[in-house]
C-alpha cells in the first residue's frame, strides 16, 4: 500500500483508540491497546516504505499564508518511526494486563494513545511549526503521564520534568529561529538545501544550543536530572515507552539539526559529542550502580545508554568532518543500532519492572527477593534484557556495542592528534562502562529475583498476566533475534546513515553477519552462539568423563550454627556495591552514619543504625545553587505582584500613556 | 439651524462640557454627586450626537443619541442610585491621591494627549477636538479607578472611559452600526449589574466597601 494512506491509517487507529478509551463500558475499553498494537504495526510498514523509498510528503495542509503543517519522512525519521513502533507494539499487548489495576483507565488510554501519536509526529515532523507543535505536545502528555498517580512525589518529579523540558525546548527555538532568519525557509528540506547562508560562528552557536536543547530530552550529564525522577513515577508501561523511544526523540532532533540540516561541522563539534557522551555512559552507570530503586536504576542506566549512542553519532561526525565517509557511516550505523536496541532491551526491562512492582508493590530491591521462584517467566525475560544490556552476546546489546568498539578504535585513522587519542581512550570509557553495568545488572537481577524474599510483599507476590508475559516476551524474542542477526538489522538501518553520510559503510554479506573492510574485522555472533553452546556441552561431557560418577546430596545451607536462615542474613544491595562505592568514592563522595545503641557498654550492643548515601553531585553543586538563586530574587519581582487592585489599574495607565508618548 | 450650530461653536462646547465633567469627577467626593455628574456627562453625549445627527441628517445617529440618552442617562444612574442607598455609604472617605493633586493629574493627562496627538491623522471637520477629549475622558476614567477606594467609584471610573471610548468612535466613524452600539449598551448595562451586586457582595463579605481589603486574597 502507499506510504501515505498507511500514515492516514495508523493516525487513525490511535485516534479511534483514543476514543475507545473513554467509553464508559471497561470491557469494550480495553480492546484500545489492541487498536494501539494495529496501529504501530501499520506505522511500521510506513517506516519501512520510507526506509527503502525516497523522501515523501505525508500529510500538509496549510495553517495561514506564511507556514504549513507538514509532515514529511524520510529514511532517518522511518527509522525512528520504526523504534516507536517497535516498542509501542509490545507495550500496547503489556498494558492491557497492566492497565486493569492502574486505575482511571479512560484517562490512561487517552493519555497513552495520544503520547504515542505525539512521538510519531515529532519525528515526522516537515518542518519548524510542526515539528515544535509536535514537541510541545509530547511535552505536556508526557508531564501528565509522569504525574498520573498524583501523589506528592510524582508531583514534584512532574514540576522537575517541565522545568527542564521547557529549558530544552527554549533552546531549541532559538535554534531554528536562527535557522530560519539566515535560510528564509521553514521547511527542513529548505533550511538543508540554503544552510550554507549560515554564518559559521553562528553554525558553531546552533550546535551548541542543540546539544543543550536536545540532550535535555535526551537526558545526557548533566542535564539529565529529571530522568530518574520522572521516569519512576510514570506508570511502567509509560516509563519504558519514555525512556525506550520519547528520550530518542532527542538524538532524532540532534541528528537532524546538526547533521542533517547544517550538515558537516568542524571536527570539535564531534569531540565535544564524543566526551558528553563517554561522561554520560560512565556517570550514568555508575550512579545506577548506587540505586537500590529498580526503576531509578534503570532510568541511570538510560543516561549510560544514550551515553553510547552519543559516543557513535559524535565518532560519525568526527570521521564525517575529516572526509572519511565510510568510517563516518558505520560510527553512526553503530548508533542507531543501538537506539533501537536501547528501545528493545530498556523497554523490556522496564516491563519487567513493571511486573515486579504490580505484584510486590514496591521498588525497593532490598524489599524484594527470591522472585524468580514465583514469576519464572518475568524473571527469565528481565534476565534476558539484563544480559542484553550488559553486552554480552548472543544478545543485540553485544552486536551494537561491538559496532561502537569498532567506531572508536578505528579512531587511529581519523585525521587530527586530538582525535586519534580522543577516540580510542572514549573506547576505554566504553569498556568500563559495560563492565560496570555488568556489575549492577548482577545487583538488580541477583538481589531482586533471587535468594529468599526480603519482605512480606515480594512473598506473596504472583506471575504476571498472561498479556504481560507476551507484551515481554515479544521483546524477549527481538533482543535474541536482532543479536544473532545483525546483518539483517544493518540493512535496514544503511539507508538512513546514506542519507547522512553518503556512504553504507559495511559491505552485505548476509544476515548473520557483519563484516567491516577498514579493520578486516568481522562479527558473526550465529556462529559464535554455536561455539558457545558446543563448548559448554562439551565441557559438560569432558567433566563427566574425567570427573568419573559422583553422588549429589542435598543439604540446607551452613548457617554458623544459628537455629535458621533468615533473609536478613542475604547479601543487601548496599553491600553488593560497596567495593565500587570505595574504589570510586572521589566521584561518589559518600557519607555514612553510623549509629550503635548498647546494653552495655562496649560489649552488649542492642541495635546498629546504619546510613550510608552518595553526594548527589549535580544536584548539590550545580541545580540547588541556580535554584536557590532564581527563588531569592523571583520574590523581589512578585512585589510587582500585589494583590492590589488599584496598582495593577495603575500599570494599564502608565502602559497607555507610554504608548501614547511614544508610539508615534 | 445648521449656520447656527457652526456659529458658535455648538460641538466645541458640548465636548468641552464632556470633558470637563470627567475631570471634576477627581473633586468630587460625596458619592451621589459622581452619580449625577456621570448622568450630566451621558446627557452632554448624547445631545452631541443629536446635533452632530442635525449637521449630517443620518437617522441611525438620532436613533444612538436616543439610546445612549435612555441607557447611560436614565437606566444606569438609575440602578447606580439604587446600590448607593443600599451601600449606606455616603462618602468617598480617604482616596489614595488628594481631591487637589488628582485634578492636577488629569490636568497633565489631558496635556499628554493635546501634546501627543498634536498633528493626528484623524483631524476632520467636527472631529478636531472631539477625538481628543475622548482620549483624554479615557484616561481620566482609568485614572478614577485608580485613585478611589469604593467599588462604586470604580464602576462610575469604568463608566467614563466606556463614554470615552464611544466618543472616541463616533468622532472617527460617525456611530458605529446600530447592532454594535446596541450590543455595547446591552454590555454596559449587564456589566454595571453585574458589578453592582459585586460592590454589595463585598461589603458583606468584608465588611467593608473598600476594594483594598481585596489584597487579601492573594496566595
Amino acid at each position: 500500500m502507499e506510504t501515505e494512506s498507511l500514515f492516514f491509517i495508523g493516525v487513525l487507529c490511535f485516534l479511534s483508540a483514543a476514543a475507545l478509551s473513554l467509553l464508559p463500558m471497561p470491557k469494550v475499553r480495553s480492546f484500545n491497546y489492541i487498536l494501539s498494537t494495529v496501529g504501530a504495526i501499520i506505522f511500521a510498514a510506513t517506516g519501512l516504505n520510507l526506509m527503502t523509498g525516497s523522501p515523501e510528503i505525508l500529510f500538509s495542509s496549510p495553517l495561514n499564508s506564511m507556514m504549513d503543517f507538514v509532515y514529511r519522512g524520510d529514511a532517518l525519521s522511518g527509522f525512528f518511526v520504526i523504534v516507536i513502533s517497535i516498542l509501542t507494539c509490545a507495550v500496547s499487548i503489556y498494558s492491557i494486563g497492566y492497565s486493569k489495576d492502574v486505575g482511571r483507565a479512560a484517562l490512561m488510554g487517552v493519555l497513552y494513545n495520544v503520547f504515542i501519536l505525539s512521538m510519531y509526529a515529532v519525528v515526522l515532523s516537515g518542518n519548524i511549526v510542526t515539528f515544535l507543535i509536535s514537541w510541545e505536545t509530547m511535552s505536556v502528555v508526557s508531564y501528565f503521564l509522569v504525574t498520573f498517580s498524583r501523589d506528592e512525589k510524582s508531583v514534584k518529579a512532574g514540576l522537575v520534568y517541565a522545568v527542564m523540558t521547557h529549558l530544552g525546548t527554549a533552546f531549541i527555538i532559538a535554534v531554528f529561529m536562527i535557522l530560519y532568519k539566515y535560510t528564509g525557509s521553514m521547511d527542513f528540506s529548505g533550511m538543508k538545501e540554503f544552510s550554507a547562508r549560515i554564518p559559521l560562528h553562528l553554525k558553531d552557536l546552533i550546535f551548541v544550543f542543540s546539544i543543550i536543547g536536545f540532550g535535555t530530552k535526551a537526558g545526557i550529564i548533566p542535564l539529565h536530572t529529571w530522568l530518574p525522577r520522572a521516569h519512576p513515577a510514570a506508570p511502567s508501561n509509560i516509563s519504558a515507552l519514555m525512556s525506550g523511544v520519547m528520550i530518542k526523540t532527542g538524538i532524532y532532533g540532534f541528528i537532524r539539526v546538526s547533521m542533517d540540516i547544517v550538515g558537516s561541522g568542524p571536527e570539535w563539534w564531534g569531540m565535544v559529542i564524543v566526551v558528553v557522551g563517554a561522561v554520560s555512559s560512565v556517570l550514568g552507570v555508575m550512579y545506577a550502580l548506587m540505586e537500590h530503586d529498580l526503576k531509578r536504576l534503570l532510568a541511570y542506566h538510560s543516561v549510560e545508554n544514550i551515553g553510547i549512542i552519543l559516543l557513535g553519532v559524535g565518532a560519525s561526525m568526527v570521521f564525517m568532518s575529516g572526509g572519511f565517509y565510510k568510517l563516518s557511516a558505520i560510527a553512526l550505523i553503530a548508533g542507531l543500532y543501538h537506539t533501537l536496541n536501547h528501545a528493545v532491551f530498556k523497554g523490556l526491562l522496564f516491563l519487567g519492572a513493571g511486573a515486579v512492582l504490580h505484584t510486590a508493590k514496591t521498588r525497593n530491591m532490598e524489599e524484594l527477593g527470591g522472585l524468580l521462584k514465583v514469576m519464572p517467566y518475568t524473571g527469565l525475560f528481565f534476565l534476558i534484557g539484563s544480559i542484553s544490556i550488559c553486552a554480552l552476546p548472543p544478545f543485540n546489546g553485544f552486536v551494537s556495542e561491538w559496532l561502537t568498539f569498532q567506531s572508536m578504535l578505528i579512531g587511529f585513522r581519523s585525521s587530527s592528534a586530538i582525535s586519534k587519542i580522543l577516540l580510542p581512550l572514549c573506547g576505554a570509557a566504553l569498556a568500563l562502562t559495560g563492565a560496570l553495568a555488568a556489575a549492577c545488572f548482577v545487583k538488580a537481577f541477583g538481589i531482586s529475583f533471587l535468594g529468599m524474599p526480603r519482605s512480606g510483599h515480594a512473598e506473596h507476590a504472583r506471575e504476571a498476566s498472561f498479556s504481560m508475559k507476551t507484551g515481554m516476551a515479544f521483546l524477549a524474542l527481538l533482543c535474541l533475534l536482532f543479536g544473532i542477526f545483525p546483518g539483517a538489522v544493518v540493512s535496514v538501518i544503511s539507508p538512513a546513515s546514506f542519507l547522512l553520510t553518503g556512504s553504507y559503510g559495511m559491505e552485505a554479506s548476509g544476515p548473520g553477519v557483519l563484516r567491516i573492510g577498514e579493520t578486516l574485522s568481522a562479527l558473526s555472533p550465529l556462529a559464535l552462539l554455536v561455539t558457545m553452546v558446543i563448548m559448554s556441552f562439551a565441557t559438560m561431557v569432558f567433566i563427566r568423563i574425567a570427573g568419573g560418577k559422583r553422588r549429589t546430596e542435598h543439604r540446607d545451607s551452613w548457617d554458623c550454627g544459628m537455629p535458621a536462615l533468615t533473609p536478613r542474613m542475604q547479601y543487601s544491595a548496599a553491600a553488593f556495591t560497596k567495593p565500587i562505592r570505595l574504589i570510586f568514592k572521589k566521584i561518589y563522595m559518600p557519607t555514612r552514619e553510623v549509629k550503635i545503641s548498647y546494653l552495655l557498654k562496649p560489649f552488649f550492643v542492642k541495635a546498629i543504625e546504619y546510613r550510608g548515601e552518595i553526594t548527589p553531585f549535580f544536584e548539590q553543586y550545580i541545580y540547588s545553587p541556580v535554584t536557590d538563586f532564581i527563588h531569592k530574587h523571583a520574590g523581589k519581582i512578585r512585589l510587582l505582584q500585589s494583590g492590589s487592585l488599584h496598582l495593577y489599574l495603575g500599570y494599564i495607565l502608565i502602559t497607555l500613556i507610554a504608548l501614547l508618548v511614544f508610539g508615534t | 439651524m445648521q449656520n447656527w450650530i457652526e456659529a458658535f461653536y455648538v460641538i466645541d462646547f458640548i465636548s468641552v462640557g464632556i470633558l470637563l465633567t470627567a475631570v471634576s469627577m477627581n473633586a468630587v467626593s460625596r458619592l451621589e454627586t459622581c452619580v449625577k455628574v456621570y448622568t450630566l456627562n451621558s446627557l452632554l453625549l448624547s445631545l452631541l450626537i443629536a446635533i452632530v445627527a442635525t449637521i449630517i441628517g443620518e437617522a441611525h445617529l438620532y436613533a444612538a443619541s436616543i439610546i445612549t440618552m435612555l441607557g447611560k442617562g436614565i437606566l444606569i444612574p438609575l440602578f447606580l442610585w439604587k446600590i448607593v442607598k443600599q451601600m449606606k455609604v455616603t462618602h468617598e472617605v480617604e482616596p489614595y491621591i488628594s481631591n487637589t493633586l488628582s485634578l492636577s493629574i488629569s490636568g497633565i493627562l489631558v496635556a499628554v494627549v493635546y501634546a501627543s496627538l498634536k498633528e493626528g491623522i484623524f483631524v476632520t471637520g467636527f472631529a478636531k477636538n472631539v477625538f481628543q477629549i475622548s482620549l483624554a475622558v479615557i484616561l481620566i476614567g482609568l485614572f478614577i479607578m485608580i485613585s478611589r477606594r469604593k467599588a462604586i467609584t470604580q464602576i462610575i471610573g469604568l463608566l467614563f472611559m466606556e463614554n470615552g471610548l464611544f466618543l472616541a468612535g463616533f468622532s472617527l466613524t460617525f456611530g458605529m452600526p446600530m447592532v454594535i452600539e446596541l450590543g455595547v449598551l446591552f454590555d454596559m448595562l449587564m456589566g454595571v449589574i453585574i458589578l453592582g451586586f459585586f460592590a454589595v457582595q463585598i461589603r458583606k463579605a468584608f465588611r467593608s466597601s473598600d476594594l483594598d481589603k481585596l489584597t487579601v486574597l492573594k496566595g
